[in-house]
């Protein structure tokens, strides 16, 4: 899995660089996220713009990841969803529980 | 000129996620050749393909899992088949069920609850979990049958005892 990071203020900006989040990526994602937290990260923007696909188990790691953010009053922010993917969670209805921005600028605003 | 006769192709499931992506670019170039899809249909039967695919990798042990599309208009079946042991479900309800068109909550692992209705001792239907209370608090970590649930127009799960054969079946209105 390769992500590269950022921080921008106080807001993490991670970057996917795979084509695929899918099943082969999803748990080592989420265990990367998780840590990020732990860590103390609060605010976090994850960028698929060089993502082509996601699949469910990708998405329940950004799930997770939320459940693991809200209590903690964090926040997360999707970025850079490509066509299909922006799709993905306006038929599962995801998008009214997630933020999603178009442009990481947009999203860097949200903060 | 699209085919009104029935059309059946069946195409091996891959065994690895990093080949979802190129196996469904082929069984999308397959249905090219009989059907043209709406971008809004296309990408609804992405979905499905990927999820199917994905449960495949995931939970089948057979080698010869495969996915089988037949054209019929008005409608696009895309089944998912496999020989093995049936879908068990965590708690008491199991197949075969006692009772027909009973609707039912069941849960096939950890944070993978469903609400299905029974339609024969070894078959069900999926319905949509969330259709009136979504919130990250009751939304699972695993929700492959849901994504395939709300991207269809219908999806069952049957098993035959005898060959021990599986098939997920989705439907989908062209």
């Amino acid at each position: 899995m390769k992500l590269t990071k950022e921080y921008i203020d106080n807001i993490l900006v991670i970057v996917i660089e795979d084509k695929e989040a899918n099943l082969s990526k999803a748990e080592q994602f989420k265990e990367l996220m998780l840590q990020e937290v732990e860590s103390g990260a609060r605010n976090l923007i994850i960028s698929f713009k060089n993502v082509e696909y996601l699949d469910s188990s990708f998405l329940g790691a950004l799930v997770a990841v939320l459940k693991k953010l809200l209590p903690l009053n964090g926040k997360l922010v999707i970025t850079e969803l490509n066509d299909d993917i922006l799709n993905l969670f306006t038929l599962t209805r995801l998008d009214k529980i997630f933020t999603l921005k178009s442009t990481l600028q947009t999203s860097l605003e949200t903060f | 000129m699209e085919n009104l006769s029935p059309t059946k192709i069946g195409l091996k499931i891959p065994d690895n996620p990093d080949d979802i992506q190129s196996y469904i670019f082929r069984v999308l170039q397959e249905l090219g050749k009989y059907i043209t899809l709406t971008q809004e249909l296309e990408r609804k039967v992405k979905l499905i393909l990927i999820e199917l695919i994905t449960n495949s990798i995931k939970h089948s042990t057979d080698p010869d899992a495969l996915l089988q599309l037949t054209i019929n208009h008005p409608k696009l079946t895309i089944e998912k088949i496999d020989i093995g042991l049936q879908i068990v479900f965590e708690g008491a309800e199991q197949i075969p069920f006692k009772e027909i068109n009973k609707t039912l909550q069941v849960s096939f692992s950890e944070n993978n609850s469903h609400d299905i209705k029974v339609t024969d001792h070894y078959k069900f239907k999926f319905l949509d979990s969330f259709k009136d209370d979504i919130s990250i608090n009751n939304f699972p970590e695993h929700f492959g049958f849901f994504i395939i649930t709300v991207a269809s127009d219908s999806f069952e799960y049957e098993h035959d005892p005898e060959s021990k054969k599986n098939t997920f079946i989705v439907q989908v209105n062209l």
